[in-house]
């Protein structure tokens, strides 16, 4: 059996209808103000889906959401203390239009979560998701996953990958749960013929041919393993980052965070768990006011590190997955294009 | 394949049993979990920690003072220096407190156990040495010489002295004392923890030295150790880290590459070197 088909464009909405039924869509939805933003919806039919935008979002807080009760805990009179666990309610959940970049993202998340210990919150939430994918035939001004090689198109991590190809889909069968879609679902599948597989090649060409940016990443990250960068650049950096963490909010592979407790009552309350940054200065300050991270000179000398030196040691391949998000959310203008382009320069 | 442990950062109920004031800042607090079939199936090694929760203040990392020997009864030994730690202060026999773990990678055991030991602590810092101390002291098969330098800032600040008393009538273990600051009472040395280094034997080719303090301390103290002939490998410290998962992924604890929680806490001084730490730069 083939595992590759095609799927007619004005055939999409239907699909996604039938696929909307017992489980809950998630898609790149068009708002009223113009953005478009990765959204659960109730009703396909009349939504501004938009798959010619990058949303603004990617799918990170709908496995690892912003802020996220892990358990609750009840004080009595007896002087008991206990903690009820909260499970993930999601239910199944079907990502939709989900880009190269994003999903590499959440192949990311699985090795961050899944690996070594498991972390119980999250695998309900990734067991419940089925990732439909979306190959990239225009790079956006700041995407470089050319470099990160995470884009513009995916081999591998999707359920169901999706590809353009004009009057149509490609759909490439990734992993069971998309083999087990066409299946159930298979009136809107014809088997692909050669000529389609050619007219993906053609538009992976195109789009491998059409990125903006030219980014060394292999480049800096030979030279973080070499022999480091000068410590001037991380000083820059850091006295320009403004500590807002929008570089980490808004980037699909950075998954740090924080626990705290939230008070409901004087007797009960919630565990929440929260992103947190590590170019916060509390991230790693400890009781007592010591901080092992002189924040004035370092600050942001984990992030990237973390991202293209100690996970390329660790996993094999850097944290950046190339969706460029951080370069236009960052004022201080110290994103990690900046910060590849400073590490190359000179070396 | 191992199988992955499946978290979810649920604490269990404990109680205290017993507190212990150690100094004006620290407490030692005696504990088991309420739920009998997991106290008796418990189980932990030297160096590890919990992650302990108290109502409304979150989550701390707290390592061990007591012995696995000791069976269904753990200690935790507390400065108090935020939040929870002074809700813990306020602790009274029979309160309960949250429970997660035990983390991280322990003090090597079984290499120590063929060794002699030389402890160096500072403040607070000997309490998880005094898990491996009376680890080693509770071990029958255990034949080495255990030397224990303890600093404190003042007389005053001197904790754990039930254990100390123990240990200076042990005639196995040699145990020195040295204040920063000296009342007028005290008979004892006075200056760095280090400038007892001179008072006791040493002796790298049989001696493993185990450290635990304030960062300064370990600072001047990993240096003095290196001075006097002891292999980067013979240098063992554990580290203290703001922390939130205990399990190695909200990265709190990052040092360097490493991540202290799961990495750590327990590390050779040769292990950090290849690290860019504050400790030890």
């Amino acid at each position: 059996m083939t595992d590759k088909f095609t799927l007619k464009k004005d055939h999409l909405t239907p699909f996604l209808r039938k696929l909307g039924k017992g489980n809950r869509l998630v898609v790149p939805l068009k708002n009223r103000h113009g953005d478009t933003l990765f959204t659960e919806i109730d009703e396909i039919d009349g939504a501004p889906l938009d798959l010619a935008t990058q949303p603004q979002n990617s799918i990170k807080q709908f496995l690892l959401p912003q802020r996220e009760v892990l358990s609750t805990y009840q004080l009595q009179d007896s002087g008991s203390y206990e903690f009820t666990p909260v499970v993930p309610v999601s239910g199944p959940t079907i990502f939709f239009g989900v880009r190269s970049c994003d999903l590499s993202g959440v192949l990311y998340m699985d090795v961050t979560f899944l690996q070594g210990t498991t972390d119980a919150p999250y695998r309900k939430k990734r067991l419940d998701s089925v990732l439909i994918g979306l190959n990239c035939n225009h790079p956006f001004g700041n995407c470089f996953c050319n470099a990160t090689k995470s884009g513009p198109f995916l081999e591998y991590g999707a359920d169901l990958q999706f590809t353009d190809i004009g009057d149509c889909y490609l759909v490439e069968v990734g992993r069971t749960k998309g083999a087990a879609i066409v299946e159930k679902w298979h009136q809107f599948f014809t088997p692909a013929e050669e000529k389609d597989t050619k007219k993906q090649y053609q538009a992976f060409l195109e789009a491998r041919g059409s990125f903006s940016q030219l980014v060394h990443v292999d480049q800096a990250i030979k030279r973080l393993q070499e022999d480091g960068v000068p410590s001037e650049i991380w000083h820059q950096l850091s006295a320009r980052c403004h500590d807002c963490a929008g570089c980490a909010y808004i980037c699909p592979t950075c998954t740090c965070f924080t626990i705290t407790d939230s008070p409901l009552t004087a007797d009960s309350g919630e565990r929440l768990r929260s992103w947190d940054a590590c170019t916060f200065s509390g991230f790693t300050r400890m009781a007592g006011g010591h901080n092992p991270v002189a924040r004035k000179t370092d600050a942001i000398r984990q992030r990237f590190m973390h991202k293209l030196c100690y996970d390329v040691q660790k996993h094999g391949r850097p944290s950046c997955v190339g969706c460029g998000r951080c370069v236009d959310m960052c004022f201080g203008g110290t994103d990690i294009l900046r910060f590849i382009n400073m590490a190359c320069e000179g070396s | 394949m191992k199988t992955a442990q499946l978290e979810d950062y649920l604490p269990r109920p404990a109680q205290v049993v017993e507190v212990v004031t150690e100094n004006s800042q620290i407490k030692s607090f005696l504990l088991r979990f309420v739920d009998k079939k997991h106290n008796a199936g418990f189980s932990y090694q030297p160096g590890q920690f919990m992650m302990v929760s108290m109502p409304h203040c979150g989550e701390a990392p707290i390592s061990f003072s007591s012995t696995p020997a000791t069976k269904g009864l753990i200690r935790l030994s507390v400065r108090k220096a935020g939040t929870l730690t002074s809700a813990m202060h306020e602790l009274k026999e029979g309160s309960i407190i949250g429970l997660r773990g035990p983390y991280g990678k322990s003090f090597p055991m079984e290499y120590l156990a063929k060794r002699d030991l030389l402890f160096v602590a500072g403040g607070i810092g000997l309490a998880p040495l005094t898990s491996v101390i009376n680890t080693c002291l509770a071990d029958p098969e255990y034949q080495g010489r255990i030397t224990i330098l303890y600093g404190s800032r003042t007389p005053e600040d001197i904790a754990f002295m039930a254990e100390i008393k123990a240990w200076q009538a042990n005639a196995a273990v040699e145990c020195l004392l040295t204040v920063d600051l000296a009342t007028s009472e005290w008979q004892g040395n006075t200056g760095l923890v280090t400038s007892l280094f001179d008072q006791v034997a040493i002796n790298p080719a049989t001696q493993s030295a185990v450290v635990c303090g304030p960062p300064m301390m370990i600072k001047a103290v990993l240096s003095a150790l290196a001075e006097k002939g002891f292999d980067d490998h013979d240098i063992i410290t554990t580290m203290e880290r703001h922390m939130k998962c205990g399990v190695g992924v909200c990265r709190h604890c990052h040092m360097d590459g490493k991540l202290v929680c799961v990495d750590g806490p327990v590390f050779t001084l040769a292990q950090l070197k290849e690290l860019n730490v504050m400790e030890i730069s």
